[in-house]
């Protein structure tokens, strides 16, 4: 199947402006849509021990204006133009896109440049604001069952304080931040020169660049940011906690394992190892938990891929009188089958069709293709490395599952975070 | 780029036009309706077996069988097991699922072009040939039961639970979800009885998008599905919604919640109502997305939410107008004040021609961008033929919307924004919000999570129970891990301010900050211990001459808990 399947290369040409403005485009006429993707080198692994969450309040200043778009002005150009846009904040970057009809692409681009030039940091905003973070918080975290398991467990995960913290952050930081420090902020980290523009979609190549050079060009760029440590030691810092959730109707737990860096091999091998027993119907703890023992209501697994050391997650929420300590041992079972033996030929030609499947869905979306391209340009300078992706994915073998597994996810160095409900029912 | 020229926002570039093609329609000789568009985008296909019977149409007595069948449909079949089915369709890199709205089910298949067949096999094989296992049904009903628990803990399923129930009545959209009780009794013969009636090829479209050669598909579809033996369609009589006279407040209490959920609902319009395109505007203005007026008052000005929104449900039958936000507990009473104020203005006031014409600008310029992957564009075709849509619905949508006026739209909001006859629901602390929303409705009711209504006096702090009377010796016993430690508190009241003494066998503690609201009563007290000062904070609740709470203290990790009676 990977022998005879090549997709045909994306169209990428990348260039930088004077200041420093690493630039990507990716025309692909196909859809009379462009997507603009702006990603700051700037995320909450940024942050001073004194000041968390400042990464993810500015991605909402970013939309109180500039010195020529009001404030809220961003949303309102946008929707006019037709279009849609976000921004979130991870802790490796901050993340601003839109999607628009192809003819709307200077206004996009106006509007990006008109906020990465001159952003309005005052203190109504940054009030304003303040408030906006502390409301998604109540809604997003304390308000949801099981809302701040992910927080906690990269608490439990991570020694480096860089890489441990949440990316909400603290709302007593928050409270403490002058608009000095916002400007601050906004001066070292929000400077051409510490981020990447990627086009993609239906554009002319040499519009697109007259337009991006018009606009960002003149933007002064900013000395480079302080330098970052996000190394860890092997071990994690706690390997257990119980955390009562006030609003959680049943028992859960969360294991969290640390592991190597995105695009390393063991990284990619862990990543599908993570297919092969979480993901899908098909998937060996669907099989056994769901079906099987019956004993969970919902089983999930994700990795969490980062420029540093990086994580991967599997969590339960089990039936009410299950045992709980029995699931993870159920958990612990076929982790260590899958580090003795690899996964079967079944399972590998399942994981070849759904990368290819996924890659091939990827590409349909500006907004997708994009994203992907920004992450390649941002965090490994390389944005043509999403062409050969695919291919390095396909090439991981059972044998490199099987150890990484065993060297990662086999042994005791993880963390185990059980939720015990602690309302009124 | 000059300061100058940077003023202003650039005009677009020349608009590229966009046509979404008009699909291939066909019908197979046992009556199942066969539409493709061919898309060689990329080798991708869509598919999607659609049948005109959705949860609406479960059995009378029998809520939840529609929902029950679908989901079954994957479980088992006469020549796989659940786990053979699983195995298949995901070694082929791709899904099959099958799910329910009110007024549909659709089975949704999609994969890479290259495995067209084998999925297009698979997906007769679950629709035609299920056989409901019994080990795998009785999966399901517990599985359900746990999650319909699991649901009860959502805020946002409770409020749209309590709306759709005050604004449907007796029709089946009333119904958001089926009870404990109805899955239980789900069986297999009932089951299989019920999927031979519904699933019938003379009820049904067969949509498909993709890169396929229609004629090739056409042969494999009567080869998979021509046998398919067509069947009597049902049609049902529904209750009419309930008209609404009076604005009502309903209230879940979520004792300890930090936010409140607001819905504030009045009926709607259908999905192929001729009014469906002025609607949509007006819901654009007022509040659809992040620059609509909603959003840019309680979230921008206001600071009281993460986000406002309305939004139109079009159902086949019927639909509802929703206004929603989730807002933090204190600023509940003051989102109702804002959430009326552009109810009405949106009535009383006509639209700028600015505000109309950035509306639509929006909603066309979307279009295109919903078409951009297969499954978008599978969805818009989709809709357009299982809501009976015209036949040239996608290709006119711009035009339909650049026809609507700045009267159309205040002629909509009068007719269809009806903010006295709405029913506002809040899920939250009822104790907390039923005196901020009280003076919002014309009548109150509460509910607790389980849906069970509750006798509003618990929650009312009516100006004579304000203060309870606390003044006094109290003796109180403290849980300190097993151990009882006595300690006595005395209390001088006036009004809600209480001051007193506290004290214990270590040391006694000055009273400050003590207050009473209704029966609680909090308090902090300033000890010296053994040489240390120490705060406590005293929560507690006076039931006559008994009270009962916790005292905090910042030497135990825990609140202990304390009762006891006055003196």
């Amino acid at each position: 199947m990977s022998e005879t399947f090549k997709l045909p290369p994306l169209e990428i040409e990348e260039y930088s402006l004077d200041n420093g403005l690493k630039v990507v485009l990716n025309p692909d006429h196909s859809v009379p849509v462009v997507s603009i993707a702006v990603y700051y080198n700037v995320g909450s692994r940024n942050e001073r021990e004194d000041r968390t969450g400042f990464a993810h309040l500015f991605e909402h200043m970013m939309f109180q204006g500039s010195e020529n778009v009001p404030k809220a002005g961003h949303f309102q150009h946008i929707m006019k133009a037709g279009g849609t846009m976000n921004g979130t904040t991870s802790s490796e970057r901050t993340n601003y896109f839109e999607t628009l009809p192809a003819n709307q692409l200077p206004l996009g681009l106006w509007l990006e440049s008109d906020r990465m030039r001159s952003l309005a940091v005052t203190q109504e905003n940054l009030d304003n604001q303040r408030e906006a973070v502390k409301e998604e918080k109540r809604l997003r975290y304390d308000n949801q069952p099981y809302g701040q398991i992910f927080d906690l467990i990269n608490e439990m995960i991570y020694k480096n304080f860089s890489n441990s913290h949440s990316t909400i952050g603290s709302m007593e930081h928050l409270d403490d931040a002058t608009v000095e420090d916002v400007q601050e902020f906004f001066r070292i980290y929000y400077a051409p020169n510490n981020a990447v523009l990627v086009l993609s979609g239906s554009f002319d190549t040499h519009g697109a660049k007259d337009l991006i050079e018009t606009y960002f060009g003149d933007i002064e760029s900013q000395p480079l940011p302080p330098s970052l440590d996000v190394s860890e030691p092997v071990e994690v810092a706690a390997n257990y906690k119980e955390w009562e959730d006030k609003l959680a109707p049943f028992p859960a737990f969360l294991i969290g394992w640390k592991i190597p860096p995105r695009r390393s091999d063991e990284f990619y091998a862990l990543y599908l190892a993570g297919k092969v027993l979480y993901e899908g119907e098909s998937s060996r703890l669907y099989q056994k938990l769901v079906k099987g023992e019956e004993s969970v209501i919902q089983l999930f697994g994700f990795t969490d891929e980062r420029r540093g050391p990086s994580s991967i997650f599997i969590g339960a929420i089990p039936k009410p009188e299950k045992d709980l300590s029995r699931i993870r041992e159920t958990i612990m079972q076929e982790i260590h089958d899958l580090a003795a033996h690899g996964p079967t030929a079944e399972e590998m030609e399942k994981i070849e069709n759904q990368l290819i499947n996924d890659s091939v869905r990827m590409r349909q979306s500006s907004m997708n293709r994009a994203q992907q391209i920004a992450e390649f340009a941002l965090y490994d300078g390389d944005p043509q490395l999403i062409n050969g992706e695919l291919e390095v994915l396909l090439a991981v073998t059972a044998e490199q599952i099987r150890h990484a597994v065993g060297t990662f996810l086999n042994t005791e160095n993880r963390a185990l975070l059980d939720v015990v409900p602690a309302g009124k029912g | 780029m000059t300061p100058e020229l940077r003023k202003n926002p650039p005009a677009p570039l020349e608009r590229v036009p966009f046509d979404i093609p008009k699909p291939f329609e066909t019908q197979l000789d046992n009556g199942l309706k066969v539409v493709i568009i061919e898309d060689e985008r990329l080798p991708l296909v869509s598919f999607r077996l659609a049948f005109h019977a959705g949860d609406a149409h479960d059995p009378i007595e029998w809520t939840g069988m529609t929902s029950a069948m679908s989901s079954m449909l994957t479980e088992g079949t006469e020549i796989y097991s659940s786990l053979q089915l699983a195995e298949k369709i995901e070694r082929l890199g791709s899904s099959i699922s099958a799910s329910t709205s009110g007024d549909f089910t659709v089975v949704a298949a999609s994969a890479l072009s290259l495995y067209s067949t084998e999925i297009l096999h698979l997906l007769a094989e679950v629709v035609l040939r299920p056989t409901f296992p019994e080990n795998e049904l009785d999966l399901y009903r517990r599985n359900t039961i746990e999650n319909l628990k699991f649901q009860r803990s959502q805020p946002g399923f409770l409020a749209g639970e309590q709306s759709a129930r005050l604004i449907y009545g007796d029709h089946p959209y009333s119904k958001v979800s089926p009870k404990a009780a109805d899955i239980e009794k789900i069986d297999r013969e009932t089951l299989a009885s019920f999927h031979a009636a519904t699933l019938i090829p003379n009820n049904a479209m067969f949509i498909v998008v993709g890169d396929v050669k229609s004629d090739e598909l056409l042969t494999e579809l009567n080869e998979l599905f021509g046998e398919w033996q067509p069947g009597k369609v049902i049609s049902h009589k529904f209750a009419d919604p309930p008209s609404r006279a009076s604005r009502t407040l309903t209230i879940v209490d979520r004792p300890g919640s930090a936010q409140s959920n607001i819905v504030l609902a009045n009926l709607g319009v259908k999905r192929i109502d001729p009014d469906y395109f002025p609607m949509i505007v007006m819901n654009q203005i007022l509040g659809a997305g992040a620059s609509s007026r909603i959003f840019m008052n309680l979230r921008e000005e206001k600071g009281y939410t993460y986000g406002a929104y309305t939004r139109l449900d079009t159902k086949k039958l019927a639909g509802d107008f929703e206004a929603t936000a989730e807002v933090r507990t204190a600023v509940t009473g003051d989102s109702l004040k804002e959430f009326f104020y552009e109810l009405d203005r949106i009535r009383d006031e006509k639209v700028s021609d600015d505000e109309l014409q950035d509306a639509k600008n929006f909603l066309t310029g979307v279009f295109p961008l919903r078409a951009e992957t297969q499954e978008g564009l599978t969805n818009l075709i989709v809709n357009q033929q299982l809501y009976g849509l015209p036949d040239d619905y996608l290709q006119t949508y711009r035009d339909n919307v650049e026809a609507v006026t700045v009267d159309d739209v205040q002629r909509i909001a009068n007719k269809r924004v009806r903010p006295a006859e709405m029913a506002i629901v809040i899920v939250g602390d009822a104790e907390e919000v039923l005196p901020q929303a009280n003076l919002y409705a014309d009548s109150i009711e509460i509910f607790d999570t389980d849906g069970d209504a509750q006798d509003q006096e618990k929650y009312n702090r009516a100006e004579s129970e304000m203060t309870a009377d606390v003044a006094g010796k109290w003796k109180l016993v403290i849980d300190f891990q097993g151990q009882q430690l006595p300690v006595s508190l005395t209390l001088d009241q006036d009004g809600a301010v209480i001051t007193g003494v506290l004290e214990t066998m270590l040391g006694n503690g000055k009273i400050a900050n003590g207050v009473v609201s209704g029966t609680k009563l909090s308090a902090t007290a300033n000890a010296e211990m053994q040489g240390q000062v120490v705060d406590f904070a005293i929560a507690g609740k006076v039931d006559g001459e008994s009270m009962s709470g916790t005292i905090t203290a910042p030497i135990v990790p825990d609140p202990l808990p304390f009762t006891g009676s006055r003196s």
